[in-house]
């Protein structure tokens, strides 16, 4: 199978990656770019382990061929921190601990930070809503649902709002 | 990785003449939600993959006589659609239970049906709303009812040429009320173990002309209920007559036992999806607020 151009930017920086026809977004992602926060837990999209903003959206990339991804815009976790200085998704997980393992986290990041893209002022059923397609197997749902209230919070009196 | 070629073609021209040289060795992939896991598990291995999304197709349109829903539709754009709310609120619920955000934003609704999985949630209100498929194969498109379009689990009437490229619903008469109803094992990305969507459709005098009840993971494909939909559509709603037509749908079931749950509990749980949803749209009639 031949291979094929790809041009897609990642964390805002264009990339041109030669890839075959039948990888996923995922491999891509962290075989060809290193960029490996972004997980793979069961490869079916049921897990949400490899779930980043595409365009806007939060997809599975590991349903997602990296073909289908010719000139989109992706956010993973590692595009998250600006500066190194974290989100503040980020801080709120760490101070609420809404993570054991912290396997899930990337994707758990990536669907509120979704979520907050489209709806930036998310009660917890529509954050409950937004995770629903990430499991944490440590079971620290609740812990990210007051993380993500926490992030909002802030994110008003930042506003001043 | 899975190990196919691709190609997006840019017109349906293009994408039909593909389609039909490679036959049985392509397939469309939208969002990929279905078919990819298909492939990883070897239930599936086209060596062809056509994407439709870069084709000029219909969104969601508002015509005359019928709401006219493109190939590419995804779940999240039926969820956004301020029409589909208001006047096909069954189809909006339903989508809102498939998987979760990330599948939905994907996903689409011809995929959903393509697939045919008996538990599709989809299925069920376009069953109701009397739904059609309209197709394109090279040299002609035809219109299927969806009522007569699966044939079996995963399969369907589509050629292996044939291509899904458009969904059409009809306008509802005015009085009309739909609801759908699943039971899963979880709030989210559950595969159903019963559900039903319900359609009752009134004349000026508060009569049933039209009623239709849709059942889902029962059956080798999504199953209308006609026994059920016959006594409703011949009696006052009583509670006997509700009563009746719930212990009717279980005529038009016929499932499987499977980790979800035993053949013998879904039976049941037509019954009782069925009473509920009937007792849901007669309390939303007497509440009188169909009629403004």
């Amino acid at each position: 199978m031949n291979e094929i151009e790809i041009h897609l930017a990642v964390n805002g920086i264009p990339r041109t990656i030669q890839s075959e026809p039948g990888c996923t977004l995922l491999e891509v992602l962290r075989d060809k770019l290193g960029l490996t926060g972004t997980k793979e837990g069961c490869g079916a999209g049921d897990c949400g382990a490899c779930v980043v903003v595409m365009d806007g959206q939060a997809v599975n990339a590991c349903l997602v061929l990296a073909a289908q991804a010719e000139g989109t815009q992706i956010i993973t976790v590692e595009g998250l921190a600006q500066d190194g200085n974290l989100h503040p998704l980020q801080s709120y997980f760490a101070e609420k601990w809404a993570l054991q393992c912290g396997f899930c986290t990337p994707g758990m990041l990536m669907s509120c930070y979704a979520l907050l893209l489209n709806n930036p002022n998310p009660n917890p059923e529509e954050i409950r809503d937004a995770i629903s397609g990430n499991l944490c197997r440590c079971g620290s749902y609740q812990s990210v649902v007051e993380a993500v209230l926490a992030t909002v919070k802030f994110s008003q009196e930042a506003r001043g709002g | 990785m899975i190990h196919a070629d691709y190609v997006a073609p840019a017109s349906l021209q293009e994408l039909l003449a593909i389609l039909h040289q490679h036959g049985g060795q392509a397939k469309i992939i939208a969002g990929g939600t279905d078919l990819i896991p298909q492939m990883r598990l070897g239930k599936l291995a086209p060596k062809l993959l056509i994407d439709p999304r870069h084709l000029p197709l219909l969104g969601i349109a508002e015509k005359e006589e019928c709401i006219h829903l493109g190939a590419n539709v995804t779940h999240t754009q039926v969820l956004a659609s301020m029409l589909l709310k208001k006047e096909y609120s069954a189809l909006v619920a339903a989508c809102q239970q498939i998987g979760g955000p990330p599948v939905r934003n994907r996903g689409t609704l011809a995929g959903n049906l393509a697939n045919a999985s008996p538990a599709a949630d989809s299925a069920l209100p376009l069953l109701v709303y009397d739904a059609q498929i309209v197709t394109s194969r090279l040299g002609g498109e035809r219109v299927i009812p969806l009522n007569e379009f699966y044939l079996g689990p995963g399969q369907t009437q589509l050629a292996e040429d044939e291509f899904i490229r458009e969904i059409r619903v009809p306008k509802m008469p005015s009085i009309t009320k739909t609801v759908f109803l699943k039971l899963g094992n979880r709030k989210a990305m559950a595969i159903a173990v019963a559900s039903v969507a319900l359609r009752l459709s009134l004349n000026e005098l508060g009569q049933v002309i039209e009623a239709r009840i849709a059942l889902g993971s029962v059956a080798p494909t999504p199953v209308r209920a006609y026994l059920a939909e016959a006594i409703i559509q011949s009696n006052p709603l009583t509670e006997e007559i509700i009563k009746n037509a719930a212990q009717a749908a279980q005529h038009a079931a016929s499932p499987i036992s499977d980790l979800r749950a035993s053949s013998g509990y879904r039976s049941k749980m037509v019954a009782v999806l069925t009473r509920r949803a009937l007792e849901m749209v007669c309390q939303e009639f007497a509440s009188g607020n169909s009629y403004e």
